[in-house]
């Protein structure tokens, strides 16, 4: 009888013991099957757009004065409004949000007053995020606490800035920031306040990826920006961006020791069920050796049975393992859920791994119980 | 055709060493029916063992024919039995998840055999287990275990059938039906050596040996 058959018919018979190894082989593939697709896909959009994502950019007219624009907390130049929907049709960039505002202090009313226009936020069209900041109307405008207080002013009120009238519709409470001393308006209504309609002095763009594959991609998405707003700059919010990252690694490393652990209970758990396999078939091994089966066959037919659980372990924890990285992983990342699919290399090395796993596993009982002498079993009364 | 020279087997024990056999010297000749006969723990599966090549002595030397069994390498040696050994134990030793025609064609393809499946069928009829060919072991009575044993130990036509307590498990009945199976395949010209604690199997027997604790015994 084929050695094949033998096998096959020794895992009908004994069916739980091969079930129990079956779920081991399946559960450890399956985790690193949904670990490397999940990986896989953050990696992918990685190489393809970066090596760490979420950069919070600000990009600032190139001939900024830097000293200035760190002391006011805007810039005192301006570039070309165009420069959002260019950066919102950039090639080879993503973003979350992009957020474009002109700002500048002026007097009003004898008190020093940021005014500061906001563009409507623009997002990728495929993608619903809540807006990060509110939206001003044209017409309208949002009013600092400070200089509500101040000024007496009211919601409902109408104020004139410079010629143009906007209705109050917010005082905003106190923040301790700038934010207490700014007239807050449409980017409209700003540019023909400061007389300069179609410029703005920065875009906030959050979130950012690079689609080159690269160890420094900020140097890259510096230079692509550079090439298509020769006016600009772009800036890197440092803090937030490695923030992430130490938390992408730590998430990684995290999921990689688990994933260890998986692999070596599930390695003894294989051993744990060779062992009593071996010992339950100590009688048939001992009668194939008297009859002359040599001890490689032996080996070959015990060993088989891991392959065979291996391989059909591959096939179940393949699946599994795919269906639960594209079913969950799109909510456990969140930024790369887009290049989440099936990996089918990944099959393959489940096919050849798992089957070699399961073998190494079970190598030491089997080798035991092969070497084992056939007279003691056989001369069992 | 087998013989043992001054063959010696010591065990390694806690309490030291001892020798389950003991310059045991015996032969047996082609076609003969062997009876070794002893009391339990004197030594007989041992001397079987070393018979068949499974077991290698401390001392002394096996010869099948003019060939020394234990200057073959391990490979060589089950291919020896494969082809000339046939085996019947007290426990039977089925494969449990073999039909009982499955384990009737075991020695197959250790043995190479050409067409087993004709031979195979044969013996499972003349061994009356034809209504049985497609059950397993465990539905079977001891009876038919052992007759499957026996057809098994048949299949490759083997120059000697060495058989360790072969009707220890079975009532009068069936021990005597195993018997004579074996007795008939002497008849037609193989060897059979059965090693026993029982009498029941002296009335076939060409030649009796006694062996008594590891030494054989000339006048029991
Ligand atoms: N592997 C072994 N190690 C130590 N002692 C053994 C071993 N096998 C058998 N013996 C001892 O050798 C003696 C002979 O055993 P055995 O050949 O099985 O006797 P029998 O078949 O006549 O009952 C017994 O006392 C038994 O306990
Ligand atoms: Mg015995």
């Amino acid at each position: 009888m084929h050695i094949a058959k033998l096998i096959v018919k020794e895992i009908l018979h004994r069916k739980t013991h091969f079930l129990l190894g079956l779920v081991a082989v399946a559960a450890a593939v399956a985790l690193v099957v949904a670990f490397v697709t999940t990986a896989a896909a953050g990696n992918r959009e990685t190489a393809r757009l970066m090596l760490k994502t979420g950069f919070n950019l600000r990009i600032i007219p190139a001939d900024a004065d830097m000293n200035r624009f760190l002391i006011n907390g805007f810039s005192d130049r301006t570039m070309p409004a165009g420069y959002l929907d260019t950066m919102a049709r950039q090639e080879g960039f993503s973003y979350n949000h992009l957020l474009a505002s002109l700002q500048q202090k002026i007097a009003w009313r004898g008190m020093e007053v940021i005014l500061t226009g906001l563009a409507p936020e623009v997002c990728p069209p495929d993608r619903k995020k809540p807006p990060m900041v509110f939206e001003v109307k044209r017409g309208t405008a949002y009013m600092g606490s400070v200089l509500a207080e101040a000024l007496d002013i009211k919601k409902g009120d109408a104020i004139d800035v410079n010629g143009t009238m906007l209705e109050i519709v917010q005082c905003l409470s106190p923040s301790g920031t700038l934010d207490d001393i700014r007239i807050q308006c449409h980017i409209a209504d700003a540019q023909t306040i400061l007389n300069l309609p179609g410029r703005i002095n920065e875009i906030q763009a959050v979130d950012c990826l690079c689609f080159v594959p690269t160890d420094d991609p900020l140097a890259i998405l510096k230079d692509e920006l550079a090439r298509v707003l020769p006016e600009a700059q772009v800036i890197q919010i440092a803090r937030i961006a490695e923030a992430r990252n130490q938390q992408r690694r730590m998430v990684q490393s995290y999921l990689a020791f688990i994933m260890a652990a998986v692999i070596v209970v599930a390695g003894a758990w294989i051993g744990l069920l060779a062992m009593l396999n071996v010992r339950q078939r100590q009688s048939e091994i001992g009668i194939m050796r008297a009859i002359g089966y040599r001890a490689d066959y032996i080996a070959a037919l015990l060993l088989g049975k891991a392959v065979l659980m291996g391989l059909v372990g591959a096939l179940i924890g393949f699946t599994v393992g795919s269906a639960l990285a594209v079913v969950f992983g799109p909510d456990i990342f969140k930024v790369t859920a887009k290049a989440l699919k099936t990996d089918y290399a990944l099959l393959l090395w489940s096919l050849i791994a798992a089957p070699a796993f399961a073998a190494v596993a079970s190598f030491i009982p089997v080798m035991r119980a092969v070497a084992q002498d056939p007279a003691d079993t056989l001369r069992k009364e | 055709m087998l013989r043992l020279e001054n063959v010696t087997k010591t065990y390694r024990t806690r309490n030291g060493t001892f020798n389950a056999l003991d310059d045991v010297s015996l032969h047996i000749e082609a076609g003969e029916f062997a009876v070794i006969r002893g009391a339990s723990g004197c030594g007989k599966t041992t001397l079987l063992m070393t018979f068949a090549g499974m077991l290698r002595p401390t001392r002394g030397t096996v010869l099948f024919g003019d060939r020394d069994l234990y200057r073959m390498g391990s490979a060589e040696r089950a291919c020896f039995r494969a082809q000339n050994l046939g085996f019947v134990f007290q426990m039977f030793h089925l494969v449990p998840y073999l039909s009982i025609a499955e384990n009737v064609l075991l020695p197959a393809a250790a043995a190479g055999l050409a067409d087993p499946g004709t031979r195979a069928a044969e013996l499972i009829d003349k061994l009356g287990l034809a209504s049985r060919r497609h059950h397993d072991p465990t539905q079977l009575s001891a009876g038919e275990k052992q007759r499957t044993a026996v057809a098994r130990a048949m299949l490759n036509e083997p120059r000697v059938i060495l058989a360790d307590e072969p009707t220890g498990n079975l009532d009068p009945d069936n021990a005597r039906a195993v018997l004579g199976h074996l007795a008939e395949y002497h008849k037609g010209g193989g060897t059979v050596v059965i090693v026993t604690h029982g009498p029941e199997a002296a009335q076939f027997a060409d030649k009796i040996i006694h062996l008594n604790a590891g030494r054989i015994d000339s006048n029991p």
